[in-house]
């Protein structure tokens, strides 16, 4: 009896050792990769930064005005080319030509009304 | 033989013992005692090591912490105020030797200069030979160049990451920018600011601080503004051929400055040596520069005169015959022989009016405005450099009678921006700023210098100098432009020169609530051809600054207005004044 105890317990005893030092192996491995995984960051970050001022470089608005002159057929923006929402009237109500005369004509209900969902541009 | 050889062993060994045993007190404290000399000698060795090694300055350096201290430090990203990096670090590779380790130090020498043939033998040869434990060979080498050191396969030389400074915009900005030196330390402008408030670790490189601990400095510059200022004024520093130009953008309700520029200017990627004779030509013009800032002064003058309450909008002022004080007279450049009212006296641009004015208000009266505006006194901002202004020491009549007008009183442009911005902001004089800041803090920091009376005054002469005035070129229009012009007569030898003049122009935008204040500057411009031969600021100046509004106005995302503002002057408008700011310009 007491011999099935020592056993048991000397085996669990080496158990634990052995998943103990796996553990701990283990643990230097992953603290091993945390560190390589950190220096990766830190490159990636300092190339991202690098890829930014290089981006700003290219993106610098004397560059921009350069090949803008030299490669687009355009023209520089004119003030009156600008509007402001505020400026642009307001839709005014559908002038319906036709639709007065077949009024005066007393045939007015075949036309859509305004604003109605219709189909031709004339009622949108 | 053997037996009496072990008796007599015997013998000795009692005999020792028996001797031990009757003066063994004595011989064994004895011992004692010199067992406690003995640790004690050792214990103040020790205490003399620890005094040794607490008093000696030089701590015992490890490779890394030399190589630590002596590495660039890292800095946070500048961006502009719309977020585009204006000075950022990037990681660069430095190459440094360890003398001590070193075998064969002509070999290295030999061998390093081939593959970097700038660096100088001779000097490397003495770095090498020196008692250092760690110097740099170069700093900030390519990629190739280290590839081909690292083949090399010396021992005791290596390399090390250093943080490079890097402006991807060039010159865009340089002069708020500033600059740093190989060690990453600032040596002009914002660079030297961030310095001296702590924002910078230049001991510990980048790569070991938090990177969450250096958050990007915003400034109040954008980018765009600036680039479009910079193309503007260097056109027409061609067109005029003058000796330099420079101009701002001040937003006048928060005191940001949104855009600066001194040509000629550098770039900060290689940034000059500016004790060089030859560079003195590329300091900042508006910050460090100081100049007479001709009749964009008689703003200042005549809003002192209205704030007294001396003069009204009303008044009227004789400028039918030149002024004479002393030896000197004082004329009108476009003389008008004529008694005239303010507002023309603003628009004529009479120098007689103005003078007139001033000695209403009294020598000392104006003295006191002028400090109140900040106008004798150093100003300064974040960018490290400033300049005094240069204040005549013996302030007589002559002086103010002169001094109205923009002659005699030596100021940085930036301070006259600052104060004109007041003029038209309401009345609040504030400091400008590089870095960003909203209209509260502004306001929080900023003194109320004259009545919302005057300003609104002012706004309205500046709008009506722009539509029948001198400064019409710079009327764009959609956007309500006010402006001044001023032609200051430059000194040569001890008088004032005919032709060589230092032309300024102010324009604000729009007149009835103002955003931005423009200024344009030009030192020495000449009359362009079909100009008729004029060199006054309204040709050069004033034309540049319209064409920057036209630029930069719809770059700020301010679509012009369809029609000019209905009531641009209610204050004065009860007055019965201010009603013709547009009338006329439409005649």
């Amino acid at each position: 009896m007491w011999r099935l105890v020592h056993l048991f317990a000397i085996a669990a005893l080496i158990g634990s050792a052995g998943y103990v030092y796996r553990i701990k192996y283990q643990t230097i491995l992953e603290a091993e990769q945390i560190v390589k995984l950190k220096h990766q960051i830190n490159k990636t970050k300092d190339e991202i930064g690098v890829l930014h001022a290089e981006y700003e470089h290219l993106a610098r608005p004397d560059r921009v005005q350069e090949l803008a002159d030299k490669l687009l057929q355009m023209q520089p923006l004119a003030l009156n080319q600008i509007a402001r929402v505020a400026d642009i009237p307001e839709k005014s109500a559908a002038a319906d030509s036709i639709g007065h005369k077949l009024e005066e004509l007393g045939l007015g209900m075949t036309t859509p009304s305004n604003g109605a969902a219709g189909a031709t541009p004339a009622s949108r | 033989m053997k037996v009496a050889f072990m008796q007599s062993l015997r013998r000795r060994l009692t005999g020792g013992a028996t001797r031990l045993l009757s003066n063994g007190a004595d011989k064994g404290r004895g011992r004692i005692r010199q067992l406690i000399l003995l640790i004690g000698v050792a214990y103040l060795g020790i205490a003399a090591k620890l005094v040794h090694l607490g008093l000696s300055h030089e701590a015992p350096q490890t490779l890394k912490s030399a190589a630590d201290l002596a590495a660039a430090g890292a800095r946070p990203d500048l961006i502009d105020r719309n977020g585009a990096i204006l000075a950022t670090d990037v990681k660069t590779m430095s190459v440094f030797a360890e003398p001590r380790n070193i075998i064969d130090k002509d070999e290295a020498v030999e061998l390093v200069t081939a593959v970097l043939p700038d660096v100088d033998a001779h000097d490397l040869r003495e770095r090498l030979n020196s008692k250092k434990g760690f110097v740099w060979i170069k700093r900030q080498i390519t990629a190739k160049e280290q590839n081909e050191i690292y083949r090399l396969g010396l021992p005791g030389i290596g390399f090390w990451p250093e943080n490079k400074r890097i402006y991807p915009n060039g010159v865009l900005g340089a002069h708020v920018i500033g600059f740093v030196d190989k060690d990453n330390i600032g040596i002009a402008g914002m660079e030297k600011y961030l310095d001296t408030q702590g924002l910078t670790d230049p001991h510990v490189p980048g790569f070991q601080l938090d990177p969450e601990a250096l958050k990007p400095v915003k400034l109040s510059l954008d980018l765009k503004a600036t680039q479009a200022l910079r193309d503007e004024l260097s056109q027409g520093l061609e067109k005029y051929k003058a000796k330099a130009a420079a101009g701002a953008i001040l937003d006048v309700n928060t005191g940001e400055v949104v855009a600066l520029e001194s040509l000629p200017d550098f770039d900060p990627n290689d940034p000059p040596d500016m004790t060089k004779p030859a560079n003195v030509g590329k300091i900042n013009r508006i910050n460090v520069g100081t100049y007479e800032m001709g009749s964009t002064f008689k703003a200042l003058t005549i809003a002192m005169a209205l704030d007294s309450g001396k003069v009204s909008l009303g008044s009227h002022v004789d400028a039918r015959e030149s002024l004479r004080s002393g030896r000197f007279t004082i004329h009108d450049f476009h003389a008008t022989h004529r008694v005239l009212s303010v507002p023309e006296v603003f628009t004529h641009s009479s120098n007689i009016g103005t003078a007139r004015m001033a000695l209403m208000v009294g020598v000392q009266g104006h003295q006191a405005f002028l400090r109140k505006m900040g106008q004798l006194d150093r100003l300064t901002t974040e960018l490290p450099e400033s300049a005094k202004p240069q204040v005549p020491r013996h302030w007589g009549e002559l002086n103010t009678m002169t001094i109205a007008f923009g002659q005699g009183l030596n100021v940085a442009p930036l301070q006259a921006v600052m104060a004109v911005a007041a003029l038209v902001n309401g009345g609040h004089l504030m400091k400008p700023t590089f870095l960003t800041r909203d209209v509260d803090a502004a306001m929080a920091s900023s003194e109320k210098v004259i009545s919302e009376q005057t300003s609104e005054s002012m706004r309205y002469l500046l709008r009506s100098n722009a539509t029948h005035g001198s400064a019409g070129f710079a009327n764009i229009d959609g956007y309500y432009v006010g402006g001044k012009t001023g032609t200051a007569q430059k000194i040569v030898g001890r008088r004032y020169s005919n032709d060589k003049v230092f032309n300024t122009f102010m324009a604000i935008t729009p007149a009835d609530k103002p955003k931005y204040l423009y200024l344009v500057i030009y030192d020495q411009p000449e009359a362009a051809p079909g100009d008729g031969g004029y060199h006054t600021a309204a040709y050069n100046a004033g034309r540049v600054a319209g064409s920057l509004i036209r630029r930069v106005e719809p770059l700020e995302g301010h679509a012009p207005f369809a029609a000019p503002p209905v009531h641009p002057f209610p204050l004065i408008a009860r007055l019965g004044y201010g009603g013709d700011a547009d009338k006329v310009g439409k005649e």
